[in-house]
């Protein structure tokens, strides 16, 4: 297994400019300092709520790919977008999950994903497809093999806790709004 | 069901620039929810802060946004309100129908009803109460304010028991 950062780096090479919804806390940070980019889309507060966003930004952007990432604490606060997201079925929206069975923001508590399967219960809310991946050669094989298939797609990455503390993101959150507006209006 | 001021708050809206309406339902808004729901206009999400979520998305990608909501569910949105939608400053228009506005409500609405309107005025949201008499103005009012880039909230009160 990798820990959240090198399994965010192999993602991102990957799937190298696509749009990007970041959950708060260490996955925001994270992503940050591996590969800033205009669009990606900042979370500083408000847990849980990643998908939630992407949804919508996913049923007015329907040409374009979204790309969610978020934590096993983050959807296990808002298990409610599962049954939104899969009623209303986005075919442009992928669901990562970053699960490390903790709350690593907040000092490593445990949650209860280890008790649970998060992707199986997706797939019940009607995601298209669902996948539990947790080596860098899945995750790779999995991203290509999406590339023909209609969402919405939840990869679900277990990932080992660990890893230096990213730095906080440098930019304001009307920065981090405005500069992925702008980018979503082009096309 | 009997046309009132909450279908004209509806339509006005939906004819000026609102494309979404989301939100979790609230009988006070019964008549507005219907409205939408007849012209295929509304998402139900399952939580008040999913919806100021999916409002959220959408506003990012310039499409006008409302969620409407009980004041029970106003309670549950607080942080998502100061962290998300404050912190970013994204423009919605929430709609809250206030529940315990009559001291003989429900008594689960009663204290709810009482601190609303401090509530609201401590978050520094703007907000005006739409009624039969100002419902165009108020929406005049809210889209002013959503063209302003500010976030703003109609507040209809529940006159009736049930």
């Amino acid at each position: 297994m990798l820990i959240r950062k090198e399994a965010m780096k192999v993602i991102v090479n990957e799937i190298k400019n696509e749009i990007i919804i970041a959950a708060n806390g260490f996955i925001s940070r994270d992503l940050f300092n591996v590969h800033d980019k205009e669009n990606n889309f900042y979370m500083i507060g408000s847990m849980g709520l990643a998908s939630s966003i992407s949804l919508g930004i996913a049923i007015k952007n329907p040409r374009k790919q979204i790309f969610i990432f978020d934590g096993d604490g983050n959807i296990l606060m808002n298990f409610g977008s599962l049954v939104t997201i899969g009623s209303i079925k986005p075919k442009n929206l992928i669901h990562i999950v970053f699960d490390n069975s903790r709350h690593a923001s907040t000092g490593g508590q445990p949650t209860n994903s280890k008790f649970i399967q998060i992707e199986k219960i997706a797939q019940k809310c009607n995601y298209s497809s669902v996948f539990r991946v947790k080596n860098k050669q899945e995750i790779i094989k999995v991203l290509k093999k999406i590339k023909t298939l209609s969402g919405p797609i939840m990869i679900l990455i277990k990932i080992n806790q660990g890893g230096k503390i990213g730095n906080r993101i440098e930019i304001s959150p009307t920065e981090i709004k405005e500069r992925f507006m702008k980018n979503l209006e082009q096309i | 069901m009997i046309k009132n001021f909450q279908s004209n708050v509806f339509n006005f809206l939906l004819k000026n620039g609102v494309e979404n309406f989301i939100g979790v339902p609230d009988s006070t808004l019964k008549k507005f929810i219907h409205e939408g729901l007849t012209k295929k206009k509304i998402i139900i999400s399952t939580r008040e802060e999913e919806a100021i979520g999916i409002a959220v998305g959408m506003s990012l990608s310039k499409s006008k946004s409302l969620v409407f909501m009980q004041n029970a569910g106003f309670a549950n949105s607080l942080s998502t309100i100061t962290s998300l939608v404050q912190l970013y400053h994204i423009p919605i228009i929430f709609l809250i129908g206030w529940r315990g506005y009559l001291p003989n409500d429900a008594p689960e609405h009663k204290k709810i009803g009482k601190i609303q309107p401090q509530l609201i005025k401590n978050l520094g949201l703007i907000s005006k109460i739409v009624n039969e008499s100002n419902w165009k103005d108020s929406c005049l009012w809210a889209l002013n304010q959503n063209k302003k880039n500010l976030t703003c909230a109609l507040i209809i009160r529940r006159e009736f028991v049930d």
